[in-house]
């Protein structure tokens, strides 16, 4: 019937369909035109109603078009008909043939109860069957059972029985394994009948396996077994409960004492270092440090690994014992670099704690041994890289302060230029060495450093930013320029000598400033460009890495800085000079001029020295040395020219002063042109000696101009003023500046005269001509005891 | 004269080198300025800044019997004001009165209130309390230091108490601290001295060289300020006078006189012998400032305290006053006799 219906039913889906397009019942249809006019014109709509329709139809066609429709519908009415015949006749036939089969069904069921009746017979009569098979086996069955359980009782009673004998041939064929395997299967038997029937069996037995942990444990703690016999030992000793803690303890322990052994101790380290090298051609007579270290190593590791097996719960405490050695290497490194040590020597010994570090992570992959040294490492060599600045910067500063000391035992000629070459040759070497140690650290190619080179090149070019900063400070702290934050610092650096601090090293300073600027802050620049570039930027959030312009910034500043204390201190040293001079004579009451004062020489005197100091540090003015020498050539004539034409100037000026002095002088400056007195003090002997001179001409106007004179005190100061003139024309560039400052100096004076009589030229010229011939017999003098 | 760059200029016959405020004139911004001369006739002359601020008038003309070498003016009577002069072989010092008969030009006499003669040495200076009322002057020769009474009615003045601070030292000048009525610096040979009045007994030194100039800063307690012949300009906390709190560049040459603005802590201006009148700001001159930085942080941090350089002079600038009532105005005097008037008002927003 099934197979029947399924046709039946796609044929009345067919049908349905069919019907359904003339009708449209479901309202999926419907709802598709759902405007009301829509609603109107869809016969096949559920809400369609007949009359409005044709209302509608009559309203909006005319009647062709409704003719054509009643066409159309007639013909659709006719074949909707000739659809629903078929579809009646179709049904009636399938009831028919369905009625048939029902029928037929029927006549076939007869029977089939008869056949069920005798099936069920025959299983029963097999159930009795068999049934009886069972019984008569049951007894037989049972005695064979209690028979065999018999059997085992006995076997395992023999086995007990020869336990202790087996035990014995088990030790003396030392397989240890089987032995223990026997005395613990026999362990419950003997646990309950121990005391009673087996007990002779049972103590044998004990004293057997007493024998079998003691000879386990002599191959525990034996090194010459092997590991797996030796793990083994340990497991078997476990099975048998005995308490292997204490056993891995004292193993442990052993372990531990044997790590001091493997120490790298920073006074055998270089030593370690060293014999390296050398030993590579005498390997034959002994076996070099390094050599040994690494055999310890090696076995230590071994052990390691051994116990690592054997005790496999012992993990955590190996794991502590690798860092322990790991860090311990690391401290002795750190030790170690606190001395001076060149990067060949660091990185030998790195190499050998790599290398160390690298047997021990083979062992111990768990122990994270490469991430702890790599962090170590990573500390070590930071730290290697500022100690190598800060060594570099001592030994610039030593440099400069060792020569200063032996300045002061023996006074040469040169101190000054010896001093500012060694420094220069300091910072140049030391720089160029930093940069040969540093590539030795780049190119090392352990794999820890490959991974660090970013760091380093960071680390690197931060050191050399720091490095000049930090050597900017020490030079002013060097000059006594910043002696007070010193001070602050801690005393104990140097506070005392701020006072004492040679002029000249001011300006050895000031010069090597200008070098650093010049030379060495580009050298280094280039070199960190060539082969130091590339440093990751992002390790730098904080501050930038090596940043050339504003260090040369910072040491132009400083260099100037440095030159103008140099000249500060020169001049301090001149004015206290020239204020003892203004103020110790009651200048009112002065004695005629007899002959120049004394201060002139020591003036003198200190601008020569002044004079040498710069010409061993300082170069030569190159655009004006051409005219100096000029000048020079023809010195005798032209200045003596000068002079006479100068002194008559003099008293013609002197006698116009003497009615209108301030007069005249407010004039002459009108038309004068504005001599520049404080010009930028350039890095050239002239220009600091020029300097000099101005300000110590300056002072010496201030100082005049706070006196009162008499005749005699004017002319005096004329009198010194007029042999300055020579001697200090020859030293300075610039003439002009100091011709004015010298007439400036009398003028003041003149000023502040209460008689101004000048001094007659021949006489001045007399009087000149004494001192110059005194001085002259003073140097044959000085230069006869000399030679 | 806002915004103008270039000072009110005013010349003076002779030389000179000082110049005072006139602290007790609040009607005007005026200045008292004496001259300098061996030979000639000594002039004290009265300025009076215009009220418009763009003109510098003389208001008072008076002879002086001698060349000025200090002047100050009485903080508390407009009329009054000392001088220390100098008839080219001894020193003395005086107070005087500046007649009634204002709008006269022909050189008047001023009226001598007293004389201040029981000096001996080579005097140096006179200090009247800085502020307000106070019948007290301070006098100071090379190696004394002499408290007055001065009584301006009777006329005359009396040597309260003094000392001596040792043939070693010889004083060149100093200051009375705003603060305290009974402390009062001076600038020695080697060192700046403090003495309390009242014992008349030195308390206190900071040991330093070749100090020119000395002020005390109004606006804070302790604070005081010193000019340099070669080293420039510290400030010093007194509490603290090992180490100067900061040092300040100073001028090219000595620098001679230093003052600190009357109104606005912290603004300095200093006079150099090298022509030039410096503008300072010195903005960390509390104790506050923290020394551990390194040298190198300090430099960068610490922004240019010079804020500005006049240098439109001819000689030597010895005189400098701040004027009290326009705090924004100072006076200078360079050894050539030209007085200049400038603002600094276009600097105070900097600040």
């Amino acid at each position: 019937m099934a197979t029947e219906a399924a046709p039946m039913d796609e044929k009345a889906k067919r049908m349905r369909d069919l019907l359904s397009s003339f009708y449209a019942p479901d309202p999926s249809i419907s709802t598709s035109g759902s405007s009301i006019s829509a609603s109107f014109d869809n016969i096949n709509s559920t809400s369609f109603d007949a009359d409005q329709y044709m209302d509608l139809m009559i309203k909006k066609s005319n009647l062709e078009v409704l003719l054509q429709r009643h066409v159309q519908m007639a013909a659709e009415i006719k074949n909707l008909d000739t659809d629903l015949q078929m579809l009646v006749y179709e049904n009636y036939n399938k009831f028919i043939s369905a009625t048939d089969t029902i029928k037929r069904m029927k006549s076939n069921i007869f029977g089939m109860e008869g056949n069920m009746d005798q099936l069920l017979q025959k299983i029963m009569s097999v159930q009795s069957r068999s049934d009886g098979v069972n019984t008569s086996l049951f007894e037989k069955r049972e005695h064979i059972e209690k028979l065999h359980r018999t059997r085992n009782l006995l076997r395992k009673v023999q086995f007990i029985y020869d336990l202790p004998a087996r035990l014995q041939k088990c030790i003396k064929s030392e397989t240890y394994g089987d032995a223990v395997r026997f005395y613990i299967g026999a362990m419950p038997i003997l646990k309950v009948y121990g005391d009673t029937s087996f007990q002779d069996c049972r103590r044998a037995s004990e004293e057997a396996i007493e024998i079998i942990i003691k000879n386990l444990q002599t191959k525990l703690f034996s090194d010459s077994e092997s590991i797996q016999a030796r793990a083994e030992a340990a497991v078997l000793l476990k099975q048998l409960d005995v308490p292997v803690d204490s056993l891995k303890d004292k193993l442990l322990e052993k372990l531990e004492q044997s790590l001091d052994g493997l120490q790298i101790k920073p006074e055998e380290a270089s030593l370690l270092a060293e014999q390296n090298d050398s030993s590579n051609d005498a390997e034959s007579n002994e076996q070099h440090p390094a050599k040994i270290h690494e055999d310890a190593v090696r076995g230590f590791s071994e052990a390691m690994r051994a116990y690592r097996e054997i005790f496999p719960d012992s993990e955590e405490r190996l794991f502590k014992l690798a860092r322990a050695l790991t860090a311990m290497h690391f401290e002795n490194m750190d030790l170690y670099i606190r001395k001076r040590v060149s990067a060949a020597d660091f990185l030998r010994i790195f190499r050998i704690i790599w290398e160390d570090v690298v047997l021990m992570d083979e062992v111990l992959p768990e122990a994270e041994l490469s991430d702890l040294s790599a962090e170590a490492a990573q500390v070590t060599v930071k730290k290697f890289v500022a100690r190598t600045f800060s060594h570099l910067e001592q030994d610039i500063s030593d440099t400069i302060l060792k020569f200063d000391i032996n300045q002061k035992e023996a006074v040469e000629e040169e101190v000054l230029k010896v001093v500012l070459e060694a420094s220069k040759k300091a910072g140049l070497q030391g720089t160029t060495d930093i940069f040969q140690d540093f590539r030795q650290l780049l190119d090392e190619n352990i794999g820890i450093f490959v991974k660090m080179k970013d760091l380093i090149i960071g680390w690197i070019q931060n050191g050399f930013q720091d490095f000049f900063r930090s050597l900017e400070a020490q030079f002013l702290v060097l000059s006594g320029k910043t002696s007070s934050s010193k001070e602050i610092e801690g005393g104990l650096v140097e506070g005392k000598s701020s006072d004492k601090i040679h002029a000249g090293l001011i300006l050895v300073l000031a010069q090597l400033s200008v070098f650093v600027e010049q030379k060495v802050i580009p050298r280094v620049s280039e070199e960190i460009a060539a082969s130091f570039s590339g440093g990751n930027s992002q390790a730098f959030e904080n501050g930038p890495a090596f940043i050339p312009g504003e260090l040369c910034r910072v040491f132009h500043a400083a260099s100037e800085k440095l030159l103008q204390h140099y000249i500060d201190t020169r001049t301090q040293k001149i004015s206290v000079l020239l204020r003892k001079r203004f103020k110790t004579p009651n200048w009112v009451k002065h004695k005629e001029p007899r002959e120049v004062h004394m201060y002139v020489d020591m003036f003198l005197h200190e601008l020569e020295e002044v004079g040498k100091e710069v010409k061993q540090v300082l170069p030569q003015g190159t655009f004006r040395k051409h005219k100096r020498t000029d000048s020079n050539g023809s010195n005798t004539t032209t200045s003596s020219r000068s002079n006479t034409l100068h002194n008559d100037k003099m008293t013609r000026s002197n006698s116009q002063r003497a009615r209108s002095q301030l007069f005249e002088t407010h004039l002459a400056k009108l038309f004068k042109q504005k001599v520049e007195i404080f010009t930028k003090v350039e890095f050239t002997q002239e220009s600091v000696v020029t300097t000099t001179v101005k300000l110590c001409l300056k002072s010496l106007q201030e100082y005049v101009r706070l006196q009162t004179f008499n005749r005699s005190g004017f002319q005096q100061i004329q009198l010194d003023i007029q042999f300055l003139k020579a001697p200090l024309k020859e030293t300075v560039e610039d003439e002009a500046a100091i011709d004015f400052l010298l007439d400036e100096v009398i003028v003041a004076a003149s000023e502040r005269c209460l008689d101004v009589i000048p001094l007659e030229p021949p006489i001045l010229d007399k009087l000149i001509q004494a001192k110059l011939a005194k001085s002259k017999e003073h140097n044959n003098n000085n230069n006869t005891v000399s030679s | 004269m806002q915004g103008g760059s270039s000072g009110i200029g005013y010349g003076l016959k002779y030389q000179a080198r000082c110049i005072s405020d006139v602290k007790a004139d609040t009607d005007y911004t005026s200045f008292l300025t004496g001259t300098l001369s061996l030979k000639e006739e000594n002039e004290v002359h009265l300025l009076r800044l215009s009220s418009g601020g763009s003109e510098l008038i003389c208001e008072g003309l008076f002879s002086h019997p001698n060349e000025i070498w200090d002047l100050a003016s009485c903080p508390f009577d407009q009329r009054i004001f000392s001088t220390v002069f100098s008839t080219g072989e001894s020193f003395g010092a005086a107070i005087w009165q500046i007649p009634e008969l204002y709008g006269q030009l022909n050189s008047p006499q001023l009226e001598r209130v007293a004389s201040l003669d029981a000096l001996v040495g080579k005097i140096n200076c006179v200090l009247w309390w800085p502020s307000g009322r106070c019948d007290k002057l301070i006098s100071m020769d090379e190696q004394n230091i002499f408290l007055w009474n001065l009584d301006c009615s009777k006329k005359s003045a009396e040597v309260i108490s003094k000392d001596s601070a040792g043939m070693l030292h010889s004083l060149s000048g100093g200051a009375w601290n705003p603060h305290d009525v009974n402390a009062v610096a001076a600038t020695g040979e080697s060192s700046v001295q403090f003495w309390d009045l009242r014992t008349m007994k030195k308390v206190n030194s900071i040991e330093h060289a070749h100090v020119r100039g000395v002020d005390y800063n109004p606006k804070r307690e302790h604070i005081l300020i010193t000019a340099e012949d070669e080293s420039g300009i510290h400030v010093w906390d007194l509490r603290k006078a090992k180490v100067p709190v900061q040092e300040l560049p100073g001028h090219t040459h000595w620098t001679w006189a230093v003052k600190c603005n009357p109104e606005y802590d912290g603004l300095i201006l200093s006079a150099g012998t090298d022509s030039a009148v410096n503008l300072w700001y010195a903005s960390a001159s509390s104790s506050d400032e923290k020394p551990s930085q390194s040298p190198v942080e300090s430099i960068r941090q610490r922004v240019n305290p010079l804020l500005n350089s006049y240098t439109d002079y001819e000689d030597s600038v010895y005189g400098l006053a701040w004027s009290s009532r326009e705090p924004w105005v100072f006076a200078s005097l360079s050894y050539d006799g030209r007085v200049v008037i400038e603002s600094v008002k276009p600097f105070l927003p900097r600040i």
